[in-house]
């Protein structure tokens, strides 16, 4: 049995003017399911975001989300000139919630951060911040690109602790992009892997870890 | 590139021959056509190559009309007044250039602006400049033993400024400060960072727009014996712009195209205004309409302008032979 | 000394119709990084408005309301012009409302005709420490300072001014939690209009207003918003008091006809001087 899927991809090409950033991309995320997506840079995983959350248009193919989707983009993007409540308060424009009270129940340390301004807060809150606005829309699916971008491993992994437990208490679909191979084969079960805008590979997280190629290139066994 | 071996020397050859068959009120709307395609290079080199906006390219059009007209009423040869034009609005364009240029964009443009509503208050008051009425009876143009009788003496030196304006800007944009320009537009920062002189190349592309706008207003002083502020309002500098605008930045046939099919389009609403029966208002509402609703259709769909769309037309019909 | 306070107070009233407009040039900067050239013409548009439905009979008030609506209207169908098509940059987006300035000239001629009207205002005058100030004036203040207040609580309270905030301070992440930025940007273009518009019915009791008044009122309005960088309200406010009691000054001690000189030159030197303060490479976008 196969939980349907909250995000279906089929052959989809993106393209920058004449640059084509992704070419006949297909993946899926099961209700539920924890996905990871890895790619060096310049592979196409943000393109992905962007076009997963609705915000570019594909040249071709289509995407499919069945419920709400959130995105935590590449670097935080938070509103620098509002406060944190009202970060949060704006991540609810889709849902219509304006009471982050939800979120500070997962995230206490928000709470103590409300009145701040969001864009003289550190890098790890930031990401926090980010993470509590995309819960704001009360999503079915989060697409997080790169949460430990620039983050101290401790914060990351506590922000990893949080989306594993939503996962868990919630059934949050996640679709995880990192740089971090092994904090990803970690928290997802299965894993694509992209590169120059093409799925090169995709599997179950332990077999990946395996892949000779793979495990070369992600989880510095060699240097290329 | 053949297309335009052929055309330039065509096109030459016809607008020089067209005086000689051109009724009065012909010449007048080809004396006007030719003097607006003079500022109008300028403007498109300044928007196309240095990519400022400038609201008060009529200022640099009104100081060269000035001084061409106060040299002449004070006894000096015309020839010298017409030379001295676009020297005072070049010279004129460095001065107030060098703090105007700190400012980018709208800034720009509104500085721009400001600085030619100031002038215009100046000249309004000021009794050398003879206030609201302005400088009249000046004296008609001549040089040597030549004296521009009539309206077809002008239009030949229209096109000889508006023949020396072109090549003068065809020389600036083929040499190598001319194609460092051309990254200017694109990107001040980059430009700055690969070592071209970016202050000081704007500025003297706004001292050579100024020096063409100037040429055309010691012509346009000449051609109807009188200035005054009102021959030099806000819209004139909008107009300038739209026909820029319309034809292409950058490029010196666009600001040709773009200055003749406004104004063929103005006189020709004008002619329909002024038929029995329409109303008082009709000419100058007419041409606001004009100049309003054809600058925001190809601002917002032909956003290159009109010489570029139909070059791209013209490789397009035959991709093949390029050369 | 009274003639100095009279200059004064109506120095203040000029200040607050400037600082009407210019808040509308800042609003809609901020949201959409554009500046309206065509922020004067709202001002005209509701002022000949206003001057028509008085004149056809309709009260105070009403005929007043119904001008500030018709140039929230001119701003909507400005902002779909300038902001409407995506793609548009914002020097496009300048240069379309240019456009959309002179074909206002055409229609105002049409319906207006190309002479000064007038309106009337509030008559009569009181007198304050031996100073007479006409009660429109008093009222120009008034309605000035409740626009700046609700514009102050709209921005900083309600959850829609947020949300137009947001568009200014990170437009991408105001499309990745949902909000329709171009939306925002013609609500900004309303919301000027309405500003501008409240500026015109103001003004128009006190000078008599034609179709190329857009001219000195956009310039005014302009200089004003430059002091708070065209995107702080209350700098903008400051400044726009400081130029209307400036122009109203050098016009009472015998300089009247160098006003806008004054005006235009304090906003060139305020520009300058930012513009060198300003590190030359962050300008690049605009
Ligand atoms: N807005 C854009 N315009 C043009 N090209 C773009 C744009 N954004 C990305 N690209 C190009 O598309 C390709 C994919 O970029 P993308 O940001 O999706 O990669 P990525 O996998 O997220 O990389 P990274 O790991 O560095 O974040 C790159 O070649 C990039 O240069
Ligand atoms: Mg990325």
């Amino acid at each position: 049995m196969t939980p349907a899927p909250v995000v279906e991809v089929t052959d989809l090409v993106v393209a920058y003017g004449a640059a084509t950033a992704l070419d006949r991309v297909t993946l899926s995320v099961a209700e539920g399911e924890m996905v990871a997506l890895l790619g060096p840079n310049g592979a196409g995983k943000s393109t992905l975001a962007n076009a997963l959350a609705g915000l570019l248009r594909p040249a071709s193919g289509t995407v499919t989300v069945r419920g709400r989707l959130a995105l935590i983009p590449e670097g935080r993007q938070l509103f620098p000139d509002l406060s944190v409540a009202d970060n949060l308060a704006l991540g609810g424009w889709r849902s219509g919630v304006r009471d982050p009270s939800a979120v500070y129940d997962v995230l206490p340390r928000l709470a103590e951060l409300a009145d701040r301004r969001a864009g003289v807060l550190s890098g790890g809150e930031q990401q926090m911040v980010a993470f509590g606005r995309a819960l704001m829309s009360r999503p079915d699916v989060l697409v997080v690109d790169e949460l430990s971008l620039g983050l101290a491993p401790n914060v990351t992994a506590g922000l990893a602790r949080h989306l594993a437990e939503l996962n868990r208490a919630r059934g949050l679909a996640v679709l995880l992009i990192e740089q971090n191979a092994r904090l990803a084969f970690e928290l997802c079960r299965r894993a694509y892997v992209l590169e120059s805008g093409r799925l090169v590979t995709e599997g179950e997280s332990a077999a990946l870890a395996g892949d000779p190629r793979v495990a070369g290139a992600y989880l510095g066994g060699a240097i290329t | 590139m053949m297309l335009g071996r052929v055309a330039v020397p065509l096109a030459a050859a016809v607008t020089l021959a067209l005086p000689a068959v051109l009724d009065d009120s012909a010449l007048a709307v080809y004396v006007l056509l030719g003097l607006a395609a003079m500022v109008t290079v300028g403007v498109s080199l300044l928007m196309g190559y240095a990519g400022q906006v400038s609201l008060g390219q009529g200022a640099f059009y009104g100081v060269g009309a000035y001084t061409a007209a106060l040299l002449a009423l004070n006894g000096l040869p015309p020839l010298l007044g017409l030379l001295a034009a676009p020297v005072a609005a070049a010279a004129f364009a460095l001065v107030v250039g060098l703090p105007l240029l700190r400012l980018r964009g709208h800034h720009l443009a509104f500085a721009t602006l400001a600085m030619q509503l100031i002038l215009l208050s100046l000249a309004g008051q000021l009794d050398f400049t003879g206030g609201d009425i302005g400088l009249q009876a000046i004296p008609p143009f001549s040089a040597w033993s030549f004296e521009a009788g009539g309206v077809t003496a002008y239009a030949y030196l229209t096109w000889a400024g508006l023949a020396l304006v072109m090549l003068v800007t065809r020389n600036v944009i083929a040499s190598r400060p001319g194609r460092a320009l051309r990254a200017l537009a694109t990107s001040e920062t980059a430009a700055a960072s690969s070592g071209i002189p970016v202050g000081r190349y704007k500025l003297a592309v706004l001292a050579l727009s100024a020096a063409f706008a100037g040429l055309a207003g010691g012509i346009y002083c000449f051609y109807t014996g009188y200035v005054a502020p009102g021959s030099f309002p806000v819209l004139i500098s909008i107009q300038y712009i739209v026909m820029a605008v319309v034809g292409g930045l950058g490029t010196i046939w666009g600001a040709v195209v773009g200055a003749a099919a406004i104004t063929l389009l103005v006189q020709g609403l004008d002619r329909l205004a002024n038929l029995p029966g329409m109303p008082s208002y009709a000419p100058g509402v007419l041409s606001y309409a004009v100049y309003a609703l054809v600058l925001i259709a190809v601002v917002l769909f032909l956003p290159n302008g009109l010489v570029p769309a139909i070059r791209r037309l013209l490789s397009r019909e035959r991709p093949a032979k390029t050369r | 000394m009274s003639a100095f306070l009279t200059y004064l107070l109506n120095g203040l009233a000029v200040g607050c119709a400037i600082a009407l407009i210019a808040s509308g040039l800042v609003v809609i900067h901020r949201v959409t990084g554009v500046v309206n050239f065509a922020q004067g013409t709202f001002a005209v548009v509701a002022g000949l408005c206003a001057s028509s439905l008085l004149g056809l009979g309709l009260p105070h008030g009403a005929s007043e309301l119904a001008a500030v609506l018709a140039a929230a209207v001119a701003g909507l169908l400005t902002g779909l012009a300038a902001v409407g098509r995506p793609g548009t940059t914002p020097l496009s987006s300048l240069i379309v409302t240019l456009g959309v300035g002179v074909l206002a000239y055409a229609v105002e001629i049409v319906l207006w005709g190309d002479q000064p009207r007038s309106a009337p205002g509030l008559a009569g005058s009181v007198t304050v420490a031996g100073a007479r100030i006409q009660t429109q004036h008093l009222l120009v203040i008034a309605v000035t300072a409740v626009a700046f207040a609700a514009l102050a609580l709209f921005f900083g309270r309600t959850y829609l001014g947020k949300a137009l905030t947001a568009c200014a301070s990170n437009p991408y992440a105001a499309r990745v939690v949902g909000i329709d930025v171009r939306r925002m940007g013609l609500l900004a273009f309303a919301l000027g209009g309405l500003l501008g518009g409240l500026a015109g019915v103001l003004v128009t009791p006190m000078r008599p207003i034609s179709f190329d008044s857009d001219v000195t009122l956009i310039v005014n309005g302009f200089a004003a918003a430059v002091f708070g960088a065209l995107t702080r309200p209350v700098i903008t406010l400051a400044g726009a008091l400081l130029l209307g009691v400036a122009e109203t000054m050098a016009a009472g001690y015998g300089y009247g006809s160098h006003q806008l000189e004054i005006a235009l030159g304090l906003m060139l030197v305020v520009m300058i001087v930012q513009a060198g303060r300003r590190p030359a490479i962050s300008q690049e976008p605009t």
